[in-house]
């Protein structure tokens, strides 16, 4: 059965389209490193390296093979999945998920390399692996379906990461994670569902215009053939035309449910019907878009939903908290721009206030919060509300520039707040306390370390000629033309995150060192070969941002156009131009 | 004197009228019966005891063999030109939704026939008893689901439940398996009554016990006062609603589960409740479809209590046994929204969640009595911790079930969601699709808390023990398993064979089969 | 057979299944659980037979020969698991078999 299976798929070219390849080579790895007999330690962490430096790769060469100038989805792969219920495995990726794919390609092997687990590596790898694909997977899907099952199915290798190799808190921690974002998700599916059958209705109100034209063409054909209602025509050529029409008319209005979300989104079908005569008198778009918020604000986090990322981030392992800062928490703001404003523009547009208001106040609770702790892997989980945030702020400020800097963050985020995690994880290695108070002058014991530690935390500063400030330039830039006072406010997080890090950094690593901070060892090479990449990535972006722009600048702006196409929103002019596009670079350089 | 008698019937100037019967369409449960005869037969004839396993081996292959007689019947009603035929005077209906609903009862009795196995030996209680029961209720199972006649549902239901009363209290030496016997047996046989006495008002306000006459009979005429009907329709919900477990009637089920034998309760969960729902969605989509909007908030309500007191409840359980009963009744929640959709794509969500549901929990059943010990205890939480380094591959198996349950993606427990949640909101009812959704979040926490006894159980692990997994189970155990991965992978088969079992029941008038209103086709 | 005559069967039958209906909640003892039981049952025998006479149909008297069999089958089965009770509890009290809770 096997075999014919996999002759059938690669007969549609489902096996070799490489966006396919890319989600599906991490299953494969997980399935080959549970094979693996127990016994051979060493095997799994070579095969498991193998499959994701090989993901890695395979989304590097996406971004080689990238068409700069197309702001549509590239290397689309789309079969029947399960046909009765119109599922599709449609996958493609545009500017704005390119980044993301990419950084789940090379984020992964880093988390792999850098730290060996303590004890049963087979299952920590395969994990692993199946959490890269779900969450490649995610950044991929065009169908909704697809989507959820993605969206859903990065929670299980996660939940076994922190539960298995984390620290004293992990099962609440775990538990925590497992319910908030399953909760959010499980009301996502309803308004999924809501959302196709919704959009059928559309399109069989879409269709009566062309069953009306097909109708009275039969009826023309009839009556020139001097039959009236049911009667049969003699001639069985009319005769079965006349049965086309019927069968015409019939497809038309019952058409197959569809999940594909360019078609829904393209379509726009479902209209928001609210008629304002009370304030919460929405139509079915607004109530799905919540449905959909309500998961990504989870995710995200958002405000009032964040109190599972601390724990979860606090308890996990390092690879663990790696990937879930610098590519799980993308998921959720990812989620906003695809499922938020190119599926549900109208909406989008309706609560981008409430949304606002919730990531500015994210960016100074975060900021706030972070600045009390007294532990270091608390402080930095903290910060990423703060920096989710900004994210936030940009995606719904609604500006081409500030967008464009939300996605620019995003990876930017990952990239510098997985640094830190795994900087914080090497402490803890080596002091097994990640307590402030308890570590001091490390400068003097682990000079290199400090050096690396001080690139970083000035990136998620956002000091510029670093990755960070790029991002957060972007989204301030582009927000101030809509949302002045908001990103007043959000320009003061920026002041409270250089306080909060500049103080912890303080703290750890400047004055004497006492007798146990004293002999702590300095980064080894292997370390050294995780930070280097990610170093250079941190530099360069903040230098030269401009190919990372030129790509999502194109599926940005297409994105916004989308969104004033099918809502009352109109970006204010100024913003069009694209100001910020090479700004920040030579402001940096 | 035997033949004085004969020469008195055949003198009778009555002619007592041969009822034409179409014994392919009763090879299963022919099959089935006639097996588990043969089974006690030689058990009580042959003098040593058999080669231990030779009873599980002829259940799984008379089950088997009861699949290979179900396949041509298949076949048939899938067929165009022949489509779905009626038997036994129009007692019993062959339709593709008996047959499929025959297919799933048959791998509940393979799983739990496996499950058994080494069960019983290990419980030092091998003999051919408990197999025989098990067929015999399948037979009463399988008589449920293609009934066409409320006199025949009745046997079904007690041939079903009367067995499973025995495969309760089974367990001579251990006291709660009674007390789960005598609790399930007076709550059985009273909801037993209170069902009788609802198809006795049916039969009063209608003048037939044939489900299809009382359909044409409803549909036909306008009833001034529907309140005997009604009470009728009532007492059969209360009677089903005991036999699937489904709040306010669901008392019985966590104490039954937590001390009937493991083996039993497998069969429990999974085929006496597939036969529960065949026998629902039977009487309620066939007969009573044009008292639909009488029925469907009734069991609106029923659904959301089910699915509330399933997963609420649940989360305070200590007792793994208990906690997967509360999570059994928050599934018949579940498959009671796809029911209360009343169409078509109901009837294939329900079917489909009864098929996935049943691996799932046979499967989960399947592990709980292999790591409990001897004397059927050791079912607590805590007998868990450490499992995933003790037997591994066990752990892993079982924590993939559980996950199933909570409807976690690539399994193909989310799919039966999916279907559920599709039905609820393609009929309109959006509220009862959240409600849902959020019920399975509050119970997936329950599985969560078995994973996390078999996975993080932290520094104090209790000490090493050794788990003796025998073939039989482990074999239950891989196929519960591949069903449920391969089905959540790829669902389309299993979802176009509960499509296909869903155009119920009327049959086109057919020359050669009975009337299924059981009139004698005239001359 | 009128309406009125089937109205006094039915009484009587509601009377009974009331009658048994409240033995199985109130009584304890296992025995007497089991005959009201029988009682529901042969209510239901009732209403059958009153039924089958009203439509004139024989359906509801073999119905109530069915019910009379099964009625004998489930009392077995049920007084064999009370013996198995008594045998190890030397009690036949359904309140003294409460080992399980929650």
């Amino acid at each position: 059965m096997l075999p014919t299976l996999l002759a059938e798929l690669s007969a549609q070219n489902v096996v070799t389209t490489p966006l396919t390849q890319a989600v599906v080579l991490p299953f494969l790895g997980a399935i080959v490193v549970s094979l693996i007999p127990r016994g051979r330690a060493e095997l799994h962490r070579v095969v498991a390296l193998l499959f994701a430096v090989g993901t890695g790769a395979l989304t590097l060469s996406l971004l080689a093979g990238f068409d700069r100038q197309d702001s549509g989805f590239q290397f689309q792969v789309n079969r029947v999945w399960i046909s009765d219920f119109g599922i599709s495995w449609h996958l493609g990726i545009d500017g704005i998920s390119l980044f993301l794919v990419v950084l789940s390609g090379f984020l992964f092997p880093l988390a792999m390399v850098a730290v060996a687990p303590s004890h049963d590596p087979k299952p920590y790898y395969a994990w692993l692996l199946v959490l890269q694909g779900g969450c490649i997977g995610v950044f991929c899907a065009l169908d909704l379906f697809v989507f959820f099952v993605m969206f859903e199915i990065v929670l299980v290798p996660m939940y076994f990461l922190i539960l298995g190799w984390g620290y004293a808190d992990r099962v609440y921690a775990a538990l925590k994670f497992f319910i908030f974002t399953m909760f959010g998700s499980a009301l996502m599916l309803v308004g999924i569902v809501a959302l196709t059958f919704l959009n059928r209705d559309g399109v069989v109100e879409a269709n009566q215009a062309r069953v009306a034209t097909i109708q009275s063409e039969m009826a023309t054909v009839q009556a020139s053939q001097g039959l009236s209602g049911p009667d049969t025509p003699v001639d069985p050529a009319i005769a079965a035309s006349l049965a086309a029409g019927e069968a015409r008319i019939e497809r038309l209005l019952n058409p197959k449910l569809n999940f594909d979300l360019v078609t829904i989104a393209e379509s726009q079908t479902v209209t928001d019907t609210s008629t304002g005569a009370s304030p919460f008198d929405w139509g079915a778009a607004r109530w799905i878009f919540l449905a959909f918020a309500l998961a990504f604000a989870v995710k995200v986090p958002l405000f009032p939903l964040h109190t599972w990322l601390p724990d979860a981030h606090t308890q996990a392992p390092t690879a663990g908290s790696v990937i879930l800062a610098g590519v799980m928490l993308k998921l959720g703001t990812y989620g906003f721009v695809r499922f938020g404003l190119y599926l549900l523009p109208e909406p989008s547009v309706f609560f981008a206030p409430a949304l606002v208001t919730l990531g500015v106040i994210g960016i100074i609770y975060g900021a706030v919060v972070a600045t009390m702790q007294k532990d270091l892997k608390r402080l930095v989980a903290y910060s990423s509300v703060a920096h989710l945030g900004f994210i936030i702020l940009g995606i719904f400020a609604l500006t081409t520039v500030s967008i464009e800097g939300g996605v620019v963050q995003m990876f930017n985020h990952g990239i510098s707040t997985g640094a830190l995690f795994l900087l914080v994880g090497m402490i803890y290695e080596r002091r097994h306390t990640r307590d402030i108070s308890s570590l001091k002058g490390l400068q003097k014991s682990a000079p290199i370390l400090a050096a690396v530690f001080t690139l970083v935390m000035l990136s998620s500063i956002g000091l510029p000629g670093l990755n960070g400030f790029v991002g957060e330039f972007l989204v301030l830039v582009g927000s101030f033309l809509t949302r002045r006072w908001f990103t007043v406010v959000a320009a003061a997080g920026v002041v409270l995150a250089a306080l909060y890090l500049l103080w912890a950094f303080q703290r750890v690593f400047h004055g004497e060192p006492d007798e146990e901070n004293a002999d702590m060892a300095d980064m080894n090479w292997r370390e050294g070969l995780v930070m280097a990449p990610l170093l250079v990535l941190i530099v360069f972006l903040g230098v030269y941002p401009k190919p990372m722009l030129d790509r999502i600048e194109p599926a940005v702006a297409r994105l916004v156009s989308h969104v004033e196409n099918h809502s009352d929103y109109t970006e204010p002019a100024v913003a069009t131009t694209g100001v910020g596009v090479d700004a920040p670079g030579e402001d940096g350089g | 004197m035997l033949a004085s008698l004969w020469q008195q019937l055949s003198d009778s100037p009555v002619p007592i009228d041969s009822v034409d019967l179409a014994w392919a369409g009763l090879a299963p449960v022919m099959i089935l019966i006639g097996g588990a005869l043969l089974i006690l037969a030689v058990d009580s004839l042959v003098p040593r005891r058999l080669r231990p396993g030779s009873y599980a081996l002829a259940t799984v292959l008379l089950a088997a063999g009861a699949m290979v007689a179900a396949v041509p019947l298949w076949q048939r009603v899938q067929d165009a030109e022949r489509g779905p035929f009626a038997t036994a005077a129009g007692a019993i209906m062959v339709d593709g939704f008996s047959v499929f609903a025959t297919f799933v009862i048959l791998s509940a009795v393979i799983l739990a026939a496996l499950s058994f196995d080494g069960w019983l030996r290990r419980e030092e209680m091998d003999g051919a008893e408990p197999y025989v029961l098990m067929l015999l209720s399948a037979s009463g199972g399988v008589m449920m689901a293609s009934a066409n006649d409320l006199i025949v549902m009745f046997l079904g239901l007690e041939i079903l439940s009367i067995a499973v009363y025995v495969l309760a209290a089974m367990h001579l030496r251990k006291i709660t398996s009674q007390e789960a016997g005598v609790k399930y047996f007076v709550l059985g046989a009273f909801s037993s009554a209170f069902f009788l006495y609802g198809i006795a008002l049916i039969y009063g306000g209608t003048g037939s016990t044939n489900l299809v006459r009382i359909a044409t009979y409803l549909s036909a005429t306008v009833l001034g006062d529907s309140g005997l009907v009604l009470a009728g329709l009532a007492l059969l919900l209360v009677g089903f609603g005991f036999k699937v477990a489904a709040a306010p009637f669901h008392f019985w089920a966590p104490d039954v589960y937590q001390g009937a034998p493991t083996p039993s309760v497998a069969w429990m969960a999974s085929g006496v409740k597939v036969a529960g729902f065949a026998g629902l969605l039977r009487v309620f989509y066939l007969a009573f479809s044009t008292y639909r909007l009488d029925w469907q908030p009734v069991i609106f309500v029923l659904a959301v209590l089910t699915m509330l007191v399933g997963s609420v409840l649940a989360v305070v359980q200590t007792d793994v046994k208990r906690m997967l009963a509360y999570s059994s009744i928050n599934h018949a929640g579940f498959i009671l929204v796809a029911v209360q959709a009343a169409t078509a794509a109901g009837v294939q969500a329900a079917l489909f969640y009864l098929a996935a549901y049943t691996f799932m929990v046979a499967g989960s059943f399947g592990v709980i009595a292999v790591v409990s010990r001897k004397g059927d205890i050791g079912t607590s939480l805590d007998d868990y911790r450490g499992l995933s380094r003790d037997r591994p591959v066990v752990a892993f198996a079982f924590a993939l079930l559980l996950l199933a349950q909570a409807g976690v993606p690539l399994t193909s427990g989310f799919f039966a969601k999916f279907y559920v949640i599709t039905a609820a909101i393609e009929a309109g009812s959006s509220t009862l699709a959240i409600i849902a959704m959020i019920t399975a979040v509050i119970s997936s926490y329950v599985y969560l808390r078995i994973i996390v006894a078999m996975y993080g159980a932290g520094d104090d692990v209790p000490a090493p023990r050794t788990i003796p997994l025998p073939a039989a189970a482990g074999l239950a155990l891989v196929i519960s398993l591949t069903v449920t991965m391969s089905v959540g992978v790829f669902p389309g088969t299993l979802a176009s064979l509960a499509e296909r079992a869903t155009p119920v029941l009327i049959p086109e008038s057919d020359p050669g089969a009975v009337d299924p209103s059981g009139v004698p086709p005239g001359p | 057979m009128d309406d009125l005559l089937l109205n006094q069967f039915l009484l009587l039958g509601a009377v009974l299944f009331c009658i048994g209906v409240y033995g199985v909640l109130a009584r304890r003892n296992a025995v007497l659980v089991l005959m009201s039981i029988e009682l529901i049952l042969n209510a239901v025998n009732i209403n059958l037979i009153a039924f089958g006479a009203f439509w004139g149909s024989i359906t509801g008297s073999v119905f109530a020969l069915f019910v009379i069999a099964i009625a004998a089958a489930e009392v077995g089965v049920g007084l064999a698991i009370v013996l198995l009770i008594y045998r190890n509890r030397r009690s036949v009290d359904l309140d003294d078999v409460a080992e399980m809770k929650g």
